[in-house]
């Protein structure tokens, strides 16, 4: 699978692509379709991060990190409600094997290693879909939810939300200076 | 459908009392008579008793004393310490006797996912030039780094971030200050102490109090040994303990009942007449009040599913609560090191080392070490991937059974097989060798010197028929009373076996049973046959018996010095040895049509 992909990588044309001059993307990320992919201010893209646009557009926020192995995009063709494609709002962190190919990720979600969110799904702000977690296609997930263990789901009414935030922006302070960056690179 | 993966279970001898493996000095062999009392009798591994006396190999200990395989249910279980799982915290038991079974330090489970909870400040962290000198300052909450649950939904704040479960103990959910049982009885101590003066503590207990059960218990303990003291002061001493029926008191009323004399009469008497009920919330008296239940459905209306606790969180809790927000931070449960001993012999067969922080064991003695592993394979490797191979009804199927050695000895195998499957669906099995020698399990380099010395030597006659083996694997021959292949200390055999049609018809059974002229079957009558497809009954699995035969040497094995100086003047003699169990096979699934 991974050597086919390979291959289609190559001589494929790039996506275009709009960024933020400040944005961190590393050298071998993977940007791969034919859809616009914009990634807006203080964003970092993790080196073996796939982004898909084959089939529709991807729009990622700003302050968000998108990590190591994570596929966000569309996978297969989409049905036809989700054609504004794949929209993650602001301080977003998706950790890494995560799939997402959710139509909408609220502001200050953490989406855990190896989870997977269907297509069409909408997931509400300062959400956190647990590690291996699943959620389905279509599927609508309210504010503050916390997705954990088998399905089974919570509201969080920490407040703590702008803590939480604050220290995702230091978690990018961090990786600016960690990650090299060449954005050049895919426009 | 579920991959299947092959496997071997072994049934421990203790769950058959008729079954003796005596170990024989001198003797000759099994004798004839109960070698055909063992014949008769076929282990059925669906019969439902079974389910309690198989394990995988892994699971048994080897009594080295008894000379037989040890299962969970005969070895004696004896606990060596108690500890925290979560802090490694070694607990001595008279501490669990009087604390209970849970981590009395800052060790807690979130009650929601049960993961483990952290302490945080709710301050948020100081940032800026040497933050991280600054300490950090209360209040504290606990955390769940899984769920994100936190204390503060059920209005908990503490004070420092350390002996959580001290200060957890004297707070309410909500923050309100809880007494403890304990502290209501040095309250009340104190009280009847001071007599009638000291209002200040009398000005905490409120006799109207809504207690929780367990302060309502020990409320109504305290309040009936009282009565009970103040009463008979003759049984006082008999009563008021916790252990009160071996005391003289209770033996004195035992004796008046038996002699039927006055014994104790008068004191009862005089007792009836004296006592009282409780009257009051500080004696454990609760008057249900009728709002309750109308309350709870308000709250039930107020804060909906999401509010209610689900059944798994509600029994992680002692008090039983209904909401979320009744719900507690579970202390960690401890857990316990044990050692095992033999139930016949009382010899120890497995002590793990007592310190919580070493995971070794100073004896340990597992089967493994003393029983033949059997291992299963196909004979053909399929063209698909061996998990998703099902056995085709009526086509004979050869698999490779590989036994091997962990003994220091020669051992000779024999295996027995019923001809047909127990159960309602029989399949032919047919063992090719039935009898075979397994080499012992010396070291691999001294093979591998004795090999390289002596290259026409034994050690090449074995690489010449295993070739010979991988030869013939085109042509899938395997000749009956032949090993198929032999290593170092393994040999492969191979069995054959017909699988039975899965049909639950009466009928197709007839008739197939006409074809395989099997008489024995016929008085099991057709309810035997009726029914669907029960679970799991498409595996086919394979009772086997297996007796294993070898000679050990006395005075190595007993070790003991006492054995070695008895053997003194006969240290060559070797003793016989022999194990004898079922095992089942578990080969695959057959496939349905
Ligand atoms: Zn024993
Ligand atoms: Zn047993
Ligand atoms: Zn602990
Ligand atoms: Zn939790």
């Amino acid at each position: 699978m991974a050597s086919s992909k390979r291959v289609s990588i190559m001589p494929a044309p790039k996506p275009p692509f709009s960024c933020a001059p400040n944005i961190v993307i590393a050298d071998n990320a993977s940007l791969t379709g034919t859809h616009p992919i914009s990634v807006g201010p203080q964003s970092v893209i993790h080196p073996r991060t796939k982004l898909n646009s084959t089939y529709a557009p991807i729009t990622i926020g700003s302050s968000c990190i998108i990590s190591e192995r994570s596929m966000i995009g569309l996978q297969s063709a989409p049905s036809d409600y989700q054609t504004k494609g794949v929209v993650i709002g602001n301080g977003v962190v998706v950790e890494v094997g995560a799939v997402v190919e959710a139509m909408e990720i609220g502001e200050g979600c953490v989406i855990e290693v190896n989870a997977r969110i269907g297509k069409g799904a909408v997931i509400g702000k300062h959400c956190k879909i647990g590690a291996m977690c699943e959620v389905a296609e279509g599927d609508v997930i309210g504010d503050f939810t916390v997705v954990y263990a088998n399905g089974m789901r919570r509201v969080d009414r920490g407040g703590v939300e702008d803590l939480k935030l604050r220290m995702v922006g230091r978690q990018v302070e961090v990786l600016r200076k960690l990650i090299p960056s060449n954005p050049a690179k895919f426009q | 459908m579920a991959e299947f993966k092959p496997y071997t279970y072994f049934q421990c001898p203790c769950t058959d009392t008729s079954f003796s493996t005596r170990r024989r000095i001198g003797d000759s062999g099994p004798s004839s008579e109960e070698e055909t009392d063992e014949d008769e009798r076929t282990f059925d591994p669906r019969a439902p008793r079974a389910n309690y006396s198989l394990y995988p190999l892994e699971h048994l200990l080897y009594c080295e004393d008894c000379h037989q395989i040890r299962c969970p249910r005969c070895v004696l279980d004896e606990i060596v310490c108690w500890y925290c799982p979560n802090c490694l915290f070694e607990v001595p038991s008279s501490s669990v006797k009087s604390e209970g079974n849970r981590c009395t330090r800052s060790c807690f489970q979130c009650p929601i996912c049960t993961a483990p909870l952290s302490i945080s400040s709710t301050e948020s962290p100081p940032e800026g030039l040497g933050a991280e000198y600054v300490a950090q300052s209360g209040p504290y909450v606990l955390n769940c780094a899984y769920c994100l649950w936190s204390s503060k939904e059920i209005g908990i704040q503490l004070e420092k971030p350390n002996s959580i479960y001290a200060q957890l103990a004297k707070i309410k959910n909500g923050g309100e200050p809880y007494i403890s049982p304990k502290e209501r009885r040095r309250i009340r101590e104190e009280r009847k102490g001071d007599g009638e003066e000291s209002q200040g503590s009398e000005m905490t207990l409120d006799p109207n109090e809504k207690l929780d059960a367990e302060s309502q218990f020990a409320n109504l303990k305290a309040f009936y040994q009282e009565q009970l003291a103040e009463s008979s002061p003759a049984s006082a001493l008999g009563f008021t303990g916790d252990y009160g029926y071996g005391s003289p008191g209770a033996l004195s009323r035992i004796m008046g009942l038996y002699t039927g004399s006055s014994f104790g009469d008068k004191k009862s008497k005089s007792r009836s007449s004296m006592m009282r009920e409780a009257q009051s919330a500080l004696e454990g008296l609760q008057i249900s009040s009728p709002s309750a239940s109308e309350e709870s459905i308000a709250r039930l209306r107020a804060s909906g599913w999401e509010g209610t606790c689900s059944t798994a969180q509600r029994l992680a809790q002692a008090h039983n609560p209904r909401f979320v927000s009744d719900l507690r931070p579970i202390a960690h449960l401890l857990r316990t090191k044990r050692s095992k001993r033999c139930k016949t012999c009382r010899h120890i067969l497995s002590k793990p080392e007592s310190k919580v922080q070493n995971t070794r064991f100073r004896i340990r003695l597992v089967a493994p070490n003393y029983v033949p592993r059997i291992a299963i394979r196909p004979l053909q490797p399929g063209p698909a991937a061996p998990q998703a191979l099902l056995l085709t009804p009526l086509r004979p199927t050869q698999f490779v059974l590989t036994f091997s050695n962990p003994l220091f000895d020669d051992v000779r195998v024999s295996i027995a097989t019923p001809a047909k499957t127990p159960g309602r669906f029989g399949s032919r099995v047919t063992i090719l060798c039935p009898q075979f020698e397994v080499g012992a399990n010396t070291d691999v380099w001294d093979e591998a010197l004795r090999e390289g010395g002596a290259g026409a030597g034994k050690g090449g006659e074995r690489e010449k028929r295993r070739t010979k083996a991988e030869a013939s694997e085109g042509q899938q021959q395997a000749e009956a009373g032949k090993v198929w292949e032999r290593g170092r200390n393994w040999v492969s055999v191979v069995v054959e076996v017909v699988p039975a049609v899965l049909k639950v018809g009466e009928e197709e059974k007839k008739d197939e049973k006409e074809e395989e002229e099997e008489q024995e079957e016929e008085e099991g009558g057709g309810s035997r046959y009726a029914g669907p497809l029960r679970e799991d009954e498409d595996i086919l699995e394979i009772p086997v018996f297996v007796r294993v035969e070898w000679e050990a040497d006395v005075a190595q094995d007993e070790g003991a010095g006492l054995a070695a100086a008895n053997n003194k003047d006969n240290k060559e003699e070797k003793e016989k040895r022999e194990l004898a169990y079922w095992c089942v096979l578990g080969v695959g699934r057959i496939a349905r049509d």
